[in-house]
């Protein structure tokens, strides 16, 4: 178990953080109590609830509440089973075989079946719903019941990484008959096979679930109701905490986990995290076509300044490549440091010895962004470059700037998988090619990796992709940020995940001085 | 009080949303976002766009488009979220009960205030009390909405533990935590609109103290304190209400702040995120809803003037 | 002039207002070389400091002198709040002299057109505009001279009307006064007074208008010194220091109170028949 690579902080007691790894090695750890409602506060409005369609942490959150994958994703990256007791895939790793769980129910009491599964991932792969599971559940040609409990995946080409890649947030399983009938009445109801079944749902205040007696664990979920609670301050939730009028934050910042770090009755959640906030260059466009102009803007970085800076302390040092140790198949290579005379001498071979002159956009959220652009500003002006900072409202970036232009800062949340992030933003053929690098080369390296089981070897395939990132600076990636989150001592049974966006709440449970409690 | 003068009032009260109608539609018309790209998302195909702007009409020109819409709210039809995919109407109704709590109970604690502040300011007049009302309104007035709330929280709620910090019940499901809940936001949002009102109530009071009429009053031998309630206050409170009604712009400018440091889902917080997400339906009926609030608030303000100036005069 | 400052002056509200957005001036004109460090020099290991004899407000969260940031923070924030209430006067006057002096169905129709704009409240007007060029200063100064615009053409209109009439013109000149006297005395303080008065008060509302657009992410932009810039981002740093936010709050509230104050003055001063 790779749990060692994780560095547990702040004030939770290692049983906890142990609790939420291994959810079924219980050793000396209390035994989950059932009962009591759990109050969840997120940042931002639950403005989607059709689980094909969520875009943003709280509706991911809503879905998986709701709902189930056939995988579901560990806090270890690897796939756990959900609806699919076991898989199993061909020699070549092109066909898939997935063993459904038998007896399932929606909440509407009807079975759940193989035709359910094919018919949700025929509407994720659709292109007219346009759901954002479409990109990231593998290179999927065909799906077919093979019998009421059996489904077969068929892919256009081999793909290691199925099995993780179908625990995406949005490949949830709804009924057949939705989707052939009233597809659309999944934004205001829903109708899953998750642990919570939808109280009552009010985009911008709350969202209320209560447990489903019927769910395939008949253990799970212990929490009688879930409310999530929809705070757009942070000021305000960080408030509520402490006042005990909530159990949970979903997502905290570097600041407001230090206010709390150390309060009465309060943990404060910590993991080390693939999530990262870069800068991309247009390689099609000059002076960022040439890999030394790229370079040297990379060598201006301090990156242990940009760490303290961008995440107060909370994160890691990046390499100019979207991997990191929270990933597996991960190697590091050598760290780039800031080196101002080298950056100096590879803008003069690149022809502009007196350095130049570019704006940078960065979108207003989150406010991040900026202080990435800020940071940056003030490092490369020791190397001659002169960056104008542009801050414009986040809709409008991406419309205008987004994928098409020249230097611009992106945030992007930690992927389940190497072959999701790079597959994501830098192949040639990447949903959002936001630098439109395309090399070939790296191209066939990160096919040759998807499509290898063995470990050792698409460790080294990763790796040498990551050198070639790392030699011509697609886009500067100075520091990941670690995900922060924060409880009340009376929740149990709950960790916060590195990808940010997965929460497992069916394993939470409140003890017994909890105020929801009895 | 004639009938043509109600009529005529209507009158501008639909021309002012008429006004504000094409006002709003032309804003978000050149709000730099693609509506096709802010429903379907950053995973959209082309061709997914394309048919989603025929459906909707955004290939239509801008004149049809205002029609379309213009044509729906009249049918009370304010269209469909971008966001949520929901209708936006009933979901901003809800959202404006909420305000309307928060802004009715505001007006009442400014009006239970202000008004007494201003009389005791007006009678004590150059004495300490004036002095220390005079003071105090200075200062609400130039307080913003955002500072008050931040340094009321930090005391009240995080230092005191006396009120929750933020969130919102409604009061039909539970009156107290409601309440509890609504006395801070309640609190700042009126702040502004005490230190003004109890100004204009001192400053007309005075005024009006001053006049031939009440002089005459008093110089008839009536009790002092008839004099100010029956003569002096009547008179000086009749243009406190057009004062008032006037404020209900900045008291619904402070919603929308207040609502967003203290999470509560009211129609300024809608507006907010959906400004903030381009949501343009929920942006333009959000906008109407705001002005129709205010034009309805100074149209029934103007109605009530009307009728107790007349009072006033034949008394 | 003379008579007119120690009217000005003699008034409570008066004194304490000339010496307020005096004091505020000074910061503003001056602040460049009171400052004893950068508004942006950043010392680690001088962060969130007290008020001490080296900083005299204080340290931020990235140990930036507050006195520094607020002296610097004085020129964008009061610079452009007076600029924003200028241009927004200026507009609102062309528009409501010019309906005035058109009058009839074109008055009408003007005004009635301007009244209503005035439905949509200042702050969301504002949103509305910042939201549609982008967030930044100089949008949210456009974004408030527009949202001040319909009411300073409605006074300006009403002191245009006054103007045409003109009855205390014509008594001046019916008791023999020379023209330089009338058009000093009588004309000038009847037609500029009402709108110096009310674009005094407004440069307030423009302080706490554009302290709010930041505060609510809509104006200025990190690293600006914007008062409500820096209270919005000290509100995450409560618990290491209160000084990072209670100096920009207070420098928001003073700036307000003294233009506030200073209007009354004004208004007292030039208008000495109440």
């Amino acid at each position: 178990m790779p749990f060692n690579r994780r560095a547990f902080l702040g004030s939770t007691v290692a049983a906890t953080a142990l609790a939420a790894v291994f959810p079924r090695v219980s050793l000396a750890q209390p035994t989950p109590e059932a009962g009591g409602t759990l109050r969840v506060a997120v940042d931002q409005a639950v403005s989607v609830l059709h689980p094909l369609l969520t875009r943003v942490n709280p509706e991911y959150l809503t879905a998986e509440l709701l709902y189930s994958g056939l995988t579901r994703l560990g806090r270890d990256m690897l796939a756990e089973p959900d609806l699919a007791l076991s898989w199993e895939g061909n020699e070549d790793l092109s066909v898939w075989t997935f063993n459904i769980r038998p007896d399932v129910t929606f909440h509407d009491g009807t079975p759940c079946t193989a035709d359910d599964v094919v018919a949700s991932f025929q509407a994720i792969l659709n292109p007219d719903l346009s759901s954002p599971a479409r990109n990231n559940v593998g290179p999927i040609d065909k799906v077919e019941a093979v019998d009421a409990t059996t489904v077969r995946f068929t892919l256009t080409s081999p793909y290691a990484d199925l099995p993780v890649a179908l625990a995406y947030n949005n490949a949830r399983i709804i009924p057949a008959s939705v989707i052939a009938g009233d597809f659309d009445s999944l934004r205001s109801t829903a109708n899953g096979t998750g642990p919570f079944r939808l109280v009552s749902y009010e985009p911008d205040r709350m969202v209320v679930v209560e447990k489903n007696p019927d769910y395939y664990d008949p253990a799970r979920p212990y929490l009688d109701r879930v409310e999530l609670h929809v705070f757009p301050d942070f000021g305000a939730q960080v408030s509520s905490l402490m006042a005990g009028d909530i159990d949970m934050i979903s997502t905290l910042g570097p600041n407001d986990f230090l206010r709390l770090d150390g309060q009465d009755g309060i943990d404060v959640l910590r993991s080390e995290s693939g999530q990262f906030c870069n800068v991309n260059f247009g390689t099609d466009i000059a002076p960022f076509d040439d890999p030394r102009v790229r370079r040297a803007l990379a060598l201006t970085v301090d990156r242990d300044a940009m760490v303290d800076f961008m995440t107060e302390g909370f994160g890691t040092k990046g390499n100019d490549t979207p991997l990191n140790s929270s990933y597996p198949f991960f190697k590091p290579l050598t760290q780039r440091e800031q080196n101002i005379a080298e950056a100096k001498a590879l803008l003069a071979e690149a022809g502009l010895p007196d350095g130049f002159e570019a704006e940078l956009v960065a979108s207003d959220r989150p406010a991040i962004r900026t202080q990435l652009a800020v940071a940056l500003r003030e490092m490369a002006k020791e190397a001659g470059i002169t960056i104008n900072v542009i801050t414009m409202p986040h809709a409008t970036y991406l419309d205008q700037v987004w994928t098409k232009g020249a230097f611009y800062v992106g945030f992007y949340n930690m992927q389940p998988t190497p072959d999701g992030i790079l597959k994501l933003l830098f192949t040639s053929d990447a949903a959002w090619n936001e630098t439109r690098w395309n090399n070939s080369d790296f191209d066939a390296l990160v096919n040759r990796a998807r499509s290898t089981l063995d470990t050792a070897e698409r460790t080294d395939l990763y790796t040498q992709a990551q050198a070639m990132m790392n030699d011509e600076v697609p886009s500067i990636i100075p520091a990941f940020f670690d995900v922060l989150g924060a409880k009340r001592t009376w929740m149990q049974g709950y960790d916060i995940h590195p990808r940010a966006s997965v929460f497992r709440l069916d394993h939470a449970w409140l003890d017994a001085s909890a105020p929801t409690k009895g | 009080m004639s009938a043509s003068y109600i009529l005529k009032r209507v009158a501008l009260t639909f021309y002012t949303l008429f006004v504000v109608s094409v006002l709003v539609f032309g804003i978000t018309q050149i709000l730099p976002a693609d509506a096709a790209v802010m429903m379907l998302g950053e995973n959209a195909t082309p061709e997914a766009l394309e048919a989603l702007r025929q459906q909707m009409g955004l290939n239509d020109p801008v004149w049809l488009q205002y029609l379309h819409w213009a044509g729906g709210v009249i049918r009370w039809d304010f269209g469909i979220s971008m966001r949520t995919g929901q209708p936006v109407g009933p979901a901003l109704f809800s959202a404006l009960g909420t305000s309307l709590t928060l802004a009715v109970l505001a007006l009442a604690l400014m009006l239970v205030l202000a008004v007494p502040m201003g009389i005791i300011a007006a009678v004590r007049r150059g004495k300490l009390a004036d002095l220390a009302v005079g003071f105090l309104s200075y200062v609400g007035v130039s307080l913003p909405e955002f500072v008050t709330a931040t340094l009321a929280v930090l005391l009240i709620a995080d230092f005191w533990g006396w009120l929750p910090p933020a969130g919102y019940i409604p009061l039909t499901q539970d009156f107290v935590g409601g309440i509890e809940r609504l006395i801070l936001p309640v609190t700042v949002v009126s702040v502004m609109m005490i230190a003004h009102v109890s100004r204009m109530v001192r400053s007309e009071l005075v005024d009006v103290m001053h006049t031939d009429y009440v002089r005459a009053a008093r110089l008839k031998g009536l009790h002092p304190r008839r004099v100010l309630f029956r003569h002096g206050l009547r008179n000086a409170l009749l243009p406190t209400i057009t004062i008032v009604a006037l404020d209900v712009g900045y008291l619904l400018g402070g919603v929308i702040v207040v609502e967003e440091i203290f999470s509560i889902p009211g129609i300024g917080r809608s507006l907010m995120s959906a400004i903030q997400a381009r949501d343009l339906p929920v942006i333009q009926a959000g906008v109407m809803i705001m002005a129709a609030t205010y034009s309805i608030v100074n149209f029934a303000a103007d109605l009530m003037y009307a009728w107790l100036d007349k009072r006033i005069q034949y008394d | 002039m003379t008579d007119f400052l120690g009217r000005l002056l003699r008034t409570p509200q008066g004194f304490l207002g000339c010496l307020i957005v005096g004091l505020i001036f000074v910061a503003v004109l001056g602040g460049h070389w009171l400052t004893p460090f950068g508004p942006e020099d950043m010392q680690a290991l001088a962060r969130y400091k007290a008020p001490s004899a080296e900083h005299w407000l204080g340290t931020d969260q990235y140990g930036r002198d507050i006195l520094s940031r607020l002296l610097d923070g004085a020129r964008s924030t009061v610079v452009m709040a007076v600029a924003a209430t200028v241009i927004g006067t200026l507009g609102g006057a062309i528009l409501g002299t010019g309906s005035a002096y058109l009058g009839g169905r074109a008055d009408e129709f003007i005004m009635r057109t301007v009244d209503a704009v005035m439905a949509i409240p200042s702050l969301l007007l504002a949103l509305l505009v910042v939201s549609l060029l982008g967030s930044n200063s100089a949008n949210a100064l456009l974004a408030i001279a527009i949202a001040f615009m319909p009411s300073m053409a409605r006074i300006s209109r009403s002191v245009a009307l006054t103007v045409r009439k003109q009855e205390y013109v014509s008594a001046a000149i019916a008791r023999g006064e020379g023209s330089g006297y009338i058009v000093l005395r009588e004309m000038l303080p009847n037609v500029i007074a009402p709108i110096v008065v009310e674009m005094t008060i407004r440069v307030s509302f423009a302080v706490m208008l554009f302290a709010t657009l930041s505060f609510l992410g809509l104006g200025a932009q990190p690293p600006a010194t914007d008062w409500g810039l820096m209270v919005s981002e000290a509100r995450q740093y409560l618990h290491r220091s209160y000084w990072i936010l209670l100096w920009p709050s207070a420098a928001i509230a003073l700036t307000a109170i003294g233009f506030n104050l200073l209007g009354d003055g004004l208004r007292d001063a030039l208008n000495p028949r109440t």
